[in-house]
């Protein structure tokens, strides 16, 4: 405990040193680094060294003499906690060669301090335990991203971005507190443990109250508005770690709330279940129809934060019908899901940062070609893909696989959790489907090809400090897929002593460990046999190359190739209610046609509706009373005291 | 031995109707420098006060120095600078304040007698006064539309506050310490509204509050 605390500071003294010594970047930028990844690493060892003894581990302090922060580490905050030490450093090195511009060695004294600061404070929520101290950490968590996100902030699009995520971290926090105010009146106590105690009625409240709270970080269908612009927005590494490891800090506070209540009604399952369904499909459609790579990668934030959330439903549908089998592998998948996610959906922010810093652009329409170019963030972008896309022998199959068993399992129960068990495997399916045609597009347009820009033509592979995370984070994917048990026990290991019901049969865990070993295992063998079949028959044959998309045309030109839009067109029209999209058409009118335009733009129904249900006329009605402030000194000190007498006559009588 | 509190007092209360009626702005920042000192003497004279330590009489001499000489000295430097002799166009005329003023005082009367406070003997005046002072620091805010004016009624609103806290507190000095950051709180208001003064001046070549408006969205 001792030393988790430790790193802590130590991560928050590298995060203050660069301010100090911004003067000379390199020194800074030295410094940080090297001071945040000890801290990093001395997290990792209070995790994972048995002398440590975090697990169980409890600590509070008084403050300003009258509330205590409390603080409690059980095997959920140790779950949690493990992406943050792993995916955080990595991100760090990132930055390390991704701010390289000097002259905003301020602003990036004060992005390392923030990012540090976001570091401890999602670390502090893992083992947050007490609704003060919850909300403290909270709130600094919601606030140091802010600023991150605004590092670009003379740019128009980034201050927006900026402030719609403000918004929505807020009203979350804001439901998050309401729910915490209802359970604090009927418990009367700050601390989580007492939760337990409150009635039932008031549970379900509870519950969905913070859900919404929380699901407008994690990002959750129709509340992720802010993810598609918050990560375009922010730079790469700081995308990173918000998709990778703080929309996780959402999910984590629904399981952590579901487990303190522990309330067994089927309700809450079969809402957690439909929602996951729902930001599932509807994020890898929208996913589809973006061709900004980073936008692309927030909706597939959104579609996997889906799957994270059909493993939960799925587990708390087993804890409610009394499904051991069930409810732990929908928890264990869930939580395997959001490690892996947290190393995947990293890899290709990374990747994506490193396109971007390459070419000077997001738009996947103006790449090409870039395989060739830049080998390592290719391939490390290419196991990404198709981690995330859910195929063997990757990390995405392994967790993926654990939900389908949950889901197979509850096959056996009837009525309406039947159907929603049976949509959940549709869901997951066309989830997968949707998703490995999404990266087929995004590897197929970006990576491969010809470029289709001078940019493009031109980039380079990016330098060592950029490809060294991604590398590790790809091997870790490959690592995932092909050791599961190890893996799959430490998903397991994340709700020991939490579920009611029971424990799983361990022999069962090992079985289904041992058989996704050997699937994948005989899956890379059959794809290297493969592989040396055909080196071995070609060994003697002349291979010539051609440029690609050559095809016989005699002058072919990059633009024939297909775009983002063109490949995902038919899939996205065929989701047309869900997706609304807009194209100009193109009518050829003569024999020899001029120059025409086509514009398509896919808008995400949650926004649309948002803003026309919600935000306009808001904005109507709060018109109305503009006259309010008219400027006039002297009759605003008369509303101060207008405001004072109301009062005081409401406590006179 | 006449009552010294309540001559005190009343002195007070005259300062407060003369500054309401006055259209001069160095009347004003006399009138501002005598209710100051008035304010600053007073608990000196209640007779729980009797026995203060060196403490206690530094900090009084503090508060006369920095009511009586400090703020007023600003005041009158910024009025210096800005070359205004009085406050045209009051948005309500000197008479109407005069008369608005004794209302003020009535209704303090009112609310003193409503609030029915458990005061030791002889405070009812004092918390009277203490209410007259700090609405008529609001009217005076909001009745002008000179920025300096209104700095002088934020000024009044605090010798209101600091009245209240004597009149309400059995106090050993240590309690001094809340109308003490009150008090350094105008000092800072008064020198920010001194640079304000200055720009708003320079800009707009009046201190009208009014130019103001065009700052609102």
């Amino acid at each position: 405990m001792n030393i988790f605390l430790l790193s802590l500071a130590i991560i928050i003294v590298g995060g203050t040193l660069p301010l100090v010594t911004c003067r000379n970047m390199a020194v800074a930028k030295g410094l940080y680094l090297g001071v945040t990844l000890l801290g990093c690493i001395t997290g990792l060892t209070a995790l994972f060294s048995t002398s440590a003894n975090l697990l169980g581990a409890t600590w509070s302090w008084s403050w300003l003499h009258s509330f205590s922060l409390a603080f409690a580490c059980d095997a959920l905050s140790f779950f949690f906690l493990m992406p943050i030490f792993l995916i955080c450093p990595l991100a760090v090195i990132y930055s390390f060669a991704y701010f390289d511009k000097e002259e905003n060695s301020l602003r990036t004294a004060v992005s390392f301090f923030c990012t540090n600061v976001l570091i401890v404070a999602m670390a502090l929520v893992t083992v947050a335990a007490n609704i003060l101290s919850f909300a403290l950490v909270w709130e600094i968590m919601s606030l140091s991203s802010y600023i991150l996100v605004m590092y670009n902030y003379e740019k128009a699009d980034t201050r927006k971005a900026g402030y719609l995520y403000f918004l929505f971290a807020q009203a979350g926090a804001m439901l998050i507190f309401a729910a915490f105010g209802v359970a604090f009146s009927h418990t009367g106590s700050l601390q989580f443990s007492e939760f337990a105690a409150i009635p039932a009625e008031a549970k379900l409240f509870v519950f969905f109250l913070a859900f919404l709270g929380f699901a407008s970080k994690a990002g959750v269908f129709p509340l992720h508005v802010w993810l598609p612009h918050a990560h375009p927005a922010a730079p790469s590494h700081i995308s990173a770690i918000m998709s990778g490891v703080m929309i996780k800090m959402g999910i984590y506070g629904i399981l952590r709330v579901y487990f303190l209540l522990a309330s067994s009604d089927l309700l809450i399952g079969q809402v957690v279940l439909v929602f996951g369904m729902v930001s599932g499909v509807l994020g890898v459609l929208y996913a589809l129809g973006k061709h900004n790579l980073k936008k692309l990668l927030a909706y597939h934030s959104v579609e996997n934060i889906g799957i994270i959330l059909i493993g939960a439903g799925l587990g708390m549908i087993g804890v409610a019908k009394g499904d051991v089998a069930m409810a732990g592998f929908g928890f264990a998948g869930s939580l395997l899901h959001v490690f892996n996610h947290s190393v995947f959906k990293s890899l290709l922010f990374f990747g994506a940062g490193a396109v971007i810093k390459k070419t000077g652009t997001s738009h996947v329409d103006e790449l090409g070609g870039l395989m060739k170019r830049m080998p390592i963030t290719g391939r490390t972008f290419l196991i990404g893909s198709v981690s995330i896309s859910g195929l063997p022998p990757f990390s995405g199959f392994v967790s993926e696989f654990l939900v389908y068993f949950s889901a197979f399992n509850g096959l056996k129960h009837n009525h309406a959790t039947l159907l929603l068990i049976i949509l959940a495997i549709i869901s997951l399916t066309v989830i997968g489907g949707l998703a490995s045609f999404c990266f087929t597009k995004v590897v197929g347009v970006v990576f491969l090809g010809e470029p289709r820009t001078d940019r493009a033509a031109q980039a380079g592979e990016v330098s060592r400090l950029l490809t060294l995370p991604m590398a590790i984070l790809a091997a870790l994917c490959l690592a995932i897929g092909v050791f599961p048990q190890s893996f799959i026990h430490l998903a397991f290991a994340g709700f020991t002593g939490l579920l009611q019901i029971g424990s799983v049969d361990a022999a069962m865990i090992d079985t289904v460990g041992t058989n996704l070993a050997l699937g994948s295992r005989l899956f890379l063998l059959i794809f290297f046999t493969v592989l040396l079949f055909r080196k071995l028959l070609y060994r003697n044959k002349v291979i010539a190359k051609g440029p690609t998309w050559g095809c016989g045309f005699t002058r072919g030109t990059a633009r024939m190739q297909y775009t983002g839009t063109s490949y995902a067109r038919s899939v996205v029209s065929f989701f047309r209610p869900f997706a609304i999209v807009r194209e100009s058409k193109v009518q050829l009118v003569k024999i020899f046609p001029g120059k025409t335009e086509f514009h398509s733009r896919v808008d995400d129904i949650a926004e649309v509706g948002m803003q026309h249900g919600l935000a306009l006329p808001l904005l109507t009605l709060l018109g109305k009373f503009r006259w309010i402030q008219h400027g006039k000194v002297q009759l605003y000190i008369g509303y101060i005291i207008l405001a004072i007498s109301v009062i005081l006559l409401v406590s006179f009588i | 031995m006449i009552n010294m509190n309540d001559i005190v007092l009343v002195i007070i209360l005259l300062s407060v109707l003369l500054s309401l009626s006055s259209n001069r702005l160095m009347a004003l920042v006399k009138y501002m420098a005598m209710q100051g000192v008035m304010v600053s003497l007073l608990p000196l004279l209640l007779e729980q006060h009797s026995r203060i330590g060196s403490g206690g009489l530094i900090f009084f001499q503090v508060m006369i120095l920095i009511k009586g000489v400090l703020i007023p000295g600003l005041l009158y430097i910024a009025l210096k600078r800005v070359v205004i002799k009085r406050e045209i166009e009051p948005i309500i005329g000197y008479h109407a304040s005069l008369f608005a003023g004794l209302i003020i005082i009535l209704v303090s009367i009112f609310i003193t007698e409503r609030l029915q406070l458990s005061l030791p003997q002889g405070r009812e005046l004092l918390l009277t006064t203490a209410i007259t002072t700090m609405s008529a620091g609001f009217f005076l805010m909001m009745s002008r539309r000179k920025a300096i004016t209104q700095v002088i009624g934020y000024l009044m609103l605090e010798n209101g506050i600091y009245l209240v806290g004597t009149a309400l507190t059995k106090h050993a000095h240590t309690i001094y310490i809340v109308e003490f950051g009150v008090l350094l709180d105008v000092l800072v208001g008064v020198m920010i509204m001194g640079i304000i003064l200055n720009n708003i001046n320079h800009t707009f070549d009046d201190i009208d509050t009014d130019h103001l408006n065009r700052l609102k969205d």
